[in-house]
């Protein structure tokens, strides 16, 4: 703990940890001292100058060491000839500040009045205008008139397209450089820069495309001026006309709290529209931060011109038909059910398949689940919180991919001193800022985290830290490689000292999921299929938020040789194309319901707008069908399955709504009274969540029954122990995952189209591109388990010359690693 | 590419800088020798060089006042007409220059050979009217100047110019 020194604002007495900044000293105490370079996340700079104070300090005897005393016994002060920036200027014991008297509120006016004489004042059509910091602080702290000449304001260029995702007004601009420098310190991408100096100094990008960051959304949030809009809120709504809503992004596996605008619209009927998302505050799982996918595509997909919808008759009638379809194959059914559900609908799902007598599986290709809930992170865990002592492992996981917010946090914990361990078989974002890297061959992944102990530094940092963090993913790995791959490393735990194995916090393997939920469904014993395929022939199957017969055509010719297809969704996907039933759900904005995240963390989400007509919450559906087929279940809200789940999961026990909505008080502080300090993200009111227990209750040996309560999971067979060889004119291809892709909810995003084409392909090094005659965009023909598909050829310097990426969800289905023949499409042309 | 064309400079460059990236401002000027200006490929080069961004370059670039993106004349004349060298006639100079140049500022003549620029103090009042002539990665000061005197400057280096290229400011 850090010494506390005190120091008095504006006569009220402080106390704040040495280091400290007197302007985040002063916010902790209720004070406001305005600023706009400053951010509380961020180095201080003290380039806008705004945060100008008066300071006094107490004169010391250098004879003595002692504070010299005035006539009265005070501390004799010393106050510098000038105002001094408060954001730059670290606390000291007995310091005096003064934050409102006159010569400091002059100081700040005339900063103001300075800043505004290169600012256009278009508030009335500026998108900021409402919910802007300069606008705020102007009313609070500036002028009332200008003494600079109204004509002789300072123009540049407006709807500057920094990328397609990002909009910059060059002369609303302050150049206060958060937007830089959120770039290159806290993202690690320094695609924006300065350019020129003095008044024609502007913010500038060179990168191909333009603003190059899976983050760049956060700008808009912590720009305090309406230089940097998102393409999708300019000119979209007033800042005041808009109602917000607590929810989860549904995206990935790190359950970023976030807040979604709707107002209503003459456009939508007068109905409600989701207007942005924007990040709500957890320190704990986002901070302030959230990614562009999150802000682009996590909901987007839920207002698609493809949502299914029946009226209240033909949904009737289909229940019913399901119904009698499920009832009479009772142990006959296989139920399949994706991530994407919420905990309530995992859970009565549960309950039906027990009840009925049928089988439910996860629908996923990412095993390895029985290790997570086993080893998972314990309560009280925050990746904020690791650094030096503490080592992460991040294996077979391309994390700024998958999991963006993950690769923040732990390129921060880098930062902080942790130790941070990235094996991959290809270079990933995180490679930058890791400590050691360690490069396998695809098929080797078991075997390299088998014999990380053995290796002398990484095993010293393994053995030796306080807290280890394993993220294991499935790149280039399917069901049965990531399961081995769980597997060993939940080993490394179990081979550490029990001092380091007990549960607690910071400690666990995480699995980087495809989905926000998988974390929940194994949470209560759903595990996926070994063979899926084998599984489905002759059932009554039902699908319930997956496209199986979209990710793999054999799963499709599958589906057609079952007895009856049901398919629940919320879109319209191949499988519901080809489904006899089809039950149209409510989209996860429209209902209410938890998710668990990757890092165990149960997280409300709230209905930010009314259920479409015709769609109902995936839990209620289930209920429904269940009542028809004579079984009673809970389906009138999720507040009440929880409390079932609460009832009966041991992994859940404790949880309430109530608990899941407490907050407590975070730093910094964010939001709407507040914008000018943290951004205009969303402080959280609607609860922080809660980590789920490793159930003390439940031995290991007990939790294996839990898991095969529904379903054997499958074997854990021993990975090959040499990496997968291709042999001549072979090329191995593996499935690896990128950030923007096909996906069921990421296809509609239509502003994310050019980036979700980015990575339509397959990749491949630029030397076996050459060998095969192939060229970066020209066509090829991949053949893999007797199918040829054809396919863009994109190059990648990073990779081995034995390998093709096939990135998920673009259409060539790849389940496990496979030997692919490559050849072009065209005679290749001479270059 | 400067690491084709360049290979014993960039190494002796590296050479000066324990921190890779400190050799930034020699790069830039390496890569402007040739052409007066740096190519975006050539800032692309760079940062792949540093480990920096190509925005982290461009920046510099853009900060720094020799440093030009763009194609201009094979000189850049830079006149100071801040109001000391003002007071010193540097704004009437300047003028008359144009004049006989018969280009405005920021404009570049017919054939090429020289940009006329305004800029900023150059640390010379006292010899005012005064400019500098850059050329590539070199400058060269030419003070207590006439319009006559630097005519006559013009014409030396238009000749040169035909006889050896990089004779002028060296």
């Amino acid at each position: 703990m850090a010494k506390l020194i005190n120091l008095k604002i504006n006569g009220k007495p402080v106390s704040v940890p040495e280091g400290t900044m007197v302007v985040d000293a002063a916010k902790k105490a209720g004070i406001d001292i305005p600023v706009f370079c400053y951010h509380p996340k961020m180095e201080p700079v003290a380039m806008c100058r705004q945060c100008l104070v008066e300071i006094g300090r107490p004169v010391i005897d250098r004879a003595t060491g002692q504070p010299v005393l005035e006539e009265n016994g005070q501390p004799k002060l010393q106050f510098g000839p000038k105002l001094e920036t408060s954001c730059s200027t670290p606390v000291s014991e007995g310091m005096v500040v003064i934050t409102d008297s006159e010569k400091a509120r002059a100081g700040q006016r005339e900063i103001l009045e300075l800043l505004l004489t290169s600012h256009p004042l278009d508030c009335p059509v500026c998108d900021k205008g409402g919910e802007c910091p300069l606008q705020n602080l102007t009313m609070k702290f500036g002028p009332k008139e200008s003494r600079f000449l109204y004509d002789e304001k300072h123009h540049a260029e407006k709807h500057f397209p920094l990328g397609d995702l990002i909009f910059l007004d060059r002369e609303r601009c302050i150049q206060c450089a958060r937007c830089v420098r959120f770039q290159s310190d806290i993202a690690g991408e320094p695609v924006l820069g300065f350019s020129q100096r003095g008044r024609h100094t502007e913010i500038v990008t060179y990168s191909d495309p333009g603003f190059d960051s899976v983050f760049s959304g956060n700008t808009t949030d912590i720009c305090p001026v309406g230089a940097l809009t998102t393409a999708d809120f300019r000119f979209g709504a007033r800042p005041w006309e808009l109602k917000s809503s607590a929810s989860i992004c549904s995206q990935c596996p790190v359950g970023c709290n976030v807040t979604f605008n709707v107002r209503r619209e003459v456009k939508a009927g007068g109905g409600y529209v989701i207007k942005r998302a924007m990040p709500r505050q957890n320190e704990q799982v986002n901070e302030i931060w959230m990614c562009d996918k999150g802000r682009f595509a996590g909901y987007q997909y839920t207002e698609a011109d493809s949502r299914l919808k029946l009226d209240s008759p033909e949904l009737d009638q289909a229940l019913s038909q399901a119904a009698v379809k499920l009832a009479e194959s009772a142990s006959q059914a296989v139920f399949l059910a994706g991530g994407r559900l919420s905990n309530e609908d995992f859970y009565t799902l549960k309950q039906f398949a027990t009840r009925l007598g049928a089988k439910a599986y996860l629908y996923t290709r990412h095993g390895g689940g029985e290790y997570t809930t086993r080893y998972g992170l314990a309560p009280g865990s925050n990746l904020g919180n690791l650094g030096k002592g503490d080592t992460v492992l991040v294996v077979a996981s391309d994390l700024y991919h998958e999991a963006p917010l993950w690769y923040l946090r732990l390129k921060a914990a880098a930062k902080r001193g942790a130790t941070l361990i990235v094996a991959n078989a290809r270079a990933t974002k995180l490679d930058e800022f890791a400590t050691f890297v360690i490069r396998y061959s695809y098929g080797d992944e078991v075997e390299t985290v088998k014999s990380l102990s053995s290796k002398e530094k990484v095993g010293e940092a393994i053995k030796n830290t306080h807290h280890l963090v394993i993220f294991y993913g499935a790149d280039g790995l399917g069901l049965t490689g990531t399961t081995a791959l769980a597997q060993a490393c939940a080993d490394l735990f179990t081979s550490l000292p029990v001092s380091q194995t007990a549960p607690k916090a910071n400690n666990g393997l995480i699995g980087v999921w495809s989905t926000p939920n998988q974390q929940g469904a194994l949470e209560m014993g759903f595990a996926p299929c070994a063979d899926l395929a084998a599984e489905l022939k002759d059932k009554t199957v039902y699908i319930l938020a997956a496209d199986p017969a979209g990710d793999d055509p054999t799963l499709a010719e599958a589906l057609k040789g079952a007895k009856a297809v049901i398919a629940q969704d919320i879109l319209e996907t191949e499988t519901t194309r080809l489904a006899n039933i089809v039950l149209p759900a409510a989209a996860y904005t429209e209902r209410e319901g938890t998710f668990t995240s990757g890092e165990r963390r149960v997280q409300r989400f709230y209905p930010a707008v009314p259920a479409r007509p015709g769609t109902k919450a995936d839990f209620a559906l289930i209920a429904e069908l269940a009542k028809r087929c004579g079984i009673d279940l809970e389906g009138r809200s999720a507040l009440l399955v929880m409390n079932q789940i609460v009832a009966n999961e041991p992994a859940f026990s404790g949880i309430t709504y109530a608990k899941l909505a407490e907050v407590t008080e975070q730093w910094p502080i964010i939001g709407r009274s507040d914008l000018f300090y943290g951004g205009t993200g969303y402080e959280n009111k609607q609860g922080l969540g809660v980590t789920l227990s490793l159930t003390p209750g439940v031995s290991p040996q007990g939790r294996d029954k839990q898991a095969t309560l529904l379903s054997p999971s499958p074997a854990a067979k021993e990975m090959r122990g040499e990496g997968l060889r291709p042999k001549e004119d072979e090329l191995l291809a593996v499935p690896i995952t990128k950030l923007y892709d096909n996906g069921t909810t990421v296809a509609p995003a239509k502003l994310l189209a050019a980036h979700i084409a980015r990575f339509d392909g397959v990749f491949v090094n630029p030397a076996t591109a050459k060998k095969y005659g192939l060229e970066n965009g020209s066509q090829a023909r991949v053949s893999l388990n007797g199918v040829t598909y054809s396919a863009s050829v994109l190059l990648d310097e990073s990779i081995s010359t034995g390998v093709v990426l096939i990135p998920r969800s673009f259409g060539i289905p790849l389940a496990e690693p496979a030997f692919v023949l490559l050849t072009a499409l065209e005679p290749a042309q001479e270059a | 590419m400067l690491t084709e064309k360049y290979p014993s400079e960039i190494q002796a460059i590296f050479a000066k800088y324990p921190v890779k990236r400190s050799a930034v401002m020699p790069l830039l000027y390496l890569a402007q020798r040739e052409e007066g200006y740096i190519t975006k490929e050539n800032m692309q080069e760079i940062a792949n060089l540093l480990d920096l961004d190509v925005t982290e370059v461009a920046g510099i670039v853009g900060f720094y006042t020799m440093f030009h993106d763009e194609k201009a004349g094979k000189y850049r004349m830079q006149v100071c007409t801040d109001l000391p060298c003002a007071l010193r006639g540097a704004d009437a100079f300047l003028e008359a220059l144009c004049d006989n140049l018969g280009i405005r500022v920021g404009e570049t003549t017919p054939d090429g050979l020289i940009t006329l620029e305004e800029v900023k103090c150059l640390g010379g009042c006292h010899r005012a009217p005064l400019f500098q002539i850059q050329e590539g990665d070199m400058v060269a000061f030419h003070e207590n100047m006439t319009v006559e005197k630097t005519m006559e400057l013009v014409e030396a280096l238009r000749k040169s110019v035909n006889s050896s290229p990089r004779a002028a400011t060296a």
